[in-house]
C-alpha cells in the first residue's frame, strides 16, 4: 500500500467506499466498514501486495467483516429477542441517504431488493470489474458458486426490473 | 457445420467481456441466429450497465478526512501502542493484586496468632515452678541479672509499692530468639510475670494490647529493641498500674 499515491489510494477507498455502501445501505455504516477494513488491510502487512491483487483482497476483506457484522448483529437481534425485547428496526432499515438515492434512480429500486450475496456478486463483477476468479475469492466461494450465483443474481435483477416476473423460458429443443 | 450452444456461463462471460476473441466472435455469431436468446443477454447487458451508470455518481462524495492514509497508519501504531500499554497495567495489575493477596494472606495468618502469646505459656509453666535460674529478692539483683542478659534494657521500676517483691528470673528461648521471664510475688502469694523478647519478625511492631487467655491476662507492649508482656490474673487490678509502671521506667 505504500506504492499508492494519493489519488490511487483515493479511488480505491472510494470503491470500497460505494461496495460498502451497497452492502450496508447505510452512509454511516459503510464508512466504518471501510476504516475497519483499511485497519485491518494495514495490519496485516497489505504493504508487501502487489497493487493489481491489492483490490480483490481489500473487497475480500471488507465483504468478510460486513458478514461478520451481520452474524453479530443476528445474534445481537436474537438475544434480545430471548428477553422479550425484540429491535423494532432490526429488519429493512435502508439508510435515509440510500434512500434518497434509490428515489433518484427508480431502476435501483430493483437492485436494493436482491439479497445480500446477490448484491455483492453484482457489484464486484458488473461495477467493479473484477474476474470471476477474483470474486470468488474476494466472496470466499468457489468459482462455480460464483457461476450459478451470477446467474440466478441476473435473472432475479431482470425479473425485477421489468416488473412481473417472466413465465419460465421454454426451450424449444429440435 | 454444427455449432455447439454456448453455455449459460460463457453468456455471462460474454456480458462480462471476459472471452477470448475466438469465443467471443463465436457466441456472436450464435447470438444473431438466436433472437430470443439475444434479447434475454442484452437485458443483462443493460441491467449492468445501468447499474454502473447510477452507482459512478458516488464517486464525488467527499471522502471522509479520517481514511486518509497517513493519520491511519499513525492512529494504527498509537492504537497497537495502546493495547501494549493496556497489557502492560494489566499484567502489572494482576501481579500487585496476587502480591497484594499474599501479603493479606500472610497477615491474616498471623493475626489468627495471638501476639505475645510465648509470654502467657511461659508463665504457666514457668511463674509458679520453683525451677527458676535465679533466685532474687532484691530489685538490684534482679537488674544485674537482666543487664548481663540484654543489653538494651532501661532500669527495672520498684514493684515494691504495689506489693510485689521480685521473686526469681529465668531465661528462656523460642523461635524468636532469646527471651527472659521475670517473676514477682505479693504477700498472699499471687504472682505476675514480666516477659521480654526481641520482636519477631512477624510482630516487627507490635501495637499496645492486652487481652485474657482463661484466668490470665496479658498485657503487651513494643518499646525500644524489645516487646514486653505482663502476665498477671485475670481481675487483678493492679495489672494495670504496674504495667504503666514498666511502661514509663524500661
Amino acid at each position: 500500500m505504500h506504492d499508492l499515491d494519493d489519488q490511487q489510494w483515493r479511488e480505491l477507498l472510494q470503491r470500497l467506499r460505494r461496495f460498502a455502501l451497497w452492502l450496508t445501505r447505510d452512509a454511516s455504516c459503510a464508512d466504518d466498514l471501510v476504516q475497519a477494513t483499511v485497519e485491518r488491510a494495514l495490519s496485516r502487512g497489505g504493504q508487501r501486495r502487489e497493487a493489481d491483487s491489492l483490490r480483490p483482497w481489500l473487497f475480500s476483506i471488507l465483504y468478510r467483516l460486513f458478514i461478520d457484522g451481520k452474524r453479530r448483529e443476528r445474534r445481537h437481534t436474537r438475544w434480545l429477542a430471548w428477553f422479550g425485547r425484540a429491535e423494532q428496526n432490526a429488519v429493512g432499515q435502508g439508510g435515509a441517504e440510500t434512500e434518497a438515492i434509490v428515489q433518484a434512480q427508480a431502476g435501483l429500486q430493483a437492485f436494493t431488493r436482491l439479497p445480500t450475496e446477490q448484491r455483492a456478486l453484482l457489484l464486484l463483477i458488473s461495477v467493479e470489474g473484477l474476474s470471476y476468479k477474483e470474486a470468488a475469492q474476494a466472496l470466499d466461494v468457489p468459482i462455480g458458486t460464483v457461476m450459478s450465483r451470477l446467474s440466478r443474481a441476473r435473472s432475479a435483477l431482470r425479473e425485477l426490473t421489468e416488473g412481473s416476473p417472466p413465465p419460465p423460458a421454454l426451450r424449444r429443443l429440435k | 457445420m454444427t455449432r455447439l450452444i454456448p453455455t449459460e456461463e460463457e453468456l455471462h462471460a460474454y456480458v462480462d467481456e471476459r472471452l477470448d476473441s475466438g469465443r467471443r466472435a463465436h457466441v456472436q455469431a450464435w447470438l444473431a441466429a438466436n433472437p430470443q436468446e439475444a434479447a434475454r443477454v442484452e437485458g443483462w447487458r443493460a441491467d449492468a450497465r445501468h447499474l454502473r451508470a447510477a452507482l459512478a455518481g458516488l464517486n464525488e462524495q467527499p471522502l471522509n478526512p479520517q481514511l486518509d492514509l497517513q493519520p491511519l497508519r499513525q492512529r494504527l501504531r498509537q492504537r497497537r501502542h495502546r493495547r501494549l500499554a493496556s497489557a502492560a497495567v494489566l499484567l502489572l495489575a494482576l501481579g500487585l493484586g496476587g502480591l497484594g493477596g499474599w501479603q493479606a494472606r500472610n497477615i491474616t495468618l498471623i493475626a489468627n496468632i495471638a501476639p505475645m502469646a510465648d509470654a502467657v505459656q511461659a508463665h504457666r509453666l514457668f511463674a509458679d515452678a520453683t525451677a527458676l535460674d535465679l533466685k532474687a529478692s532484691a530489685p538490684a539483683q534482679l537488674q544485674a541479672w537482666l543487664d548481663t542478659h540484654f543489653n538494651q534494657i532501661g532500669p527495672l521500676p520498684d514493684l515494691g509499692s504495689y506489693g510485689f517483691e521480685p521473686v526469681g528470673a529465668r531465661l528462656l528461648s523460642n523461635e524468636q530468639g532469646p527471651a527472659a521471664l521475670l517473676v514477682f510475688q505479693d504477700l498472699q502469694g499471687q504472682r505476675i510475670s514480666l516477659f521480654l523478647r526481641s520482636p519477631s519478625a512477624r510482630f516487627e511492631r507490635m501495637p499496645s494490647g492486652q487481652r485474657t487467655e482463661g484466668q490470665l491476662q496479658a498485657r503487651y507492649w513494643s518499646h525500644g529493641a524489645y516487646n514486653f508482656a505482663l502476665v498477671s490474673a485475670a481481675g487483678d487490678v493492679r495489672g494495670e498500674e504496674v504495667r504503666k509502671a514498666l511502661g514509663v521506667s524500661l
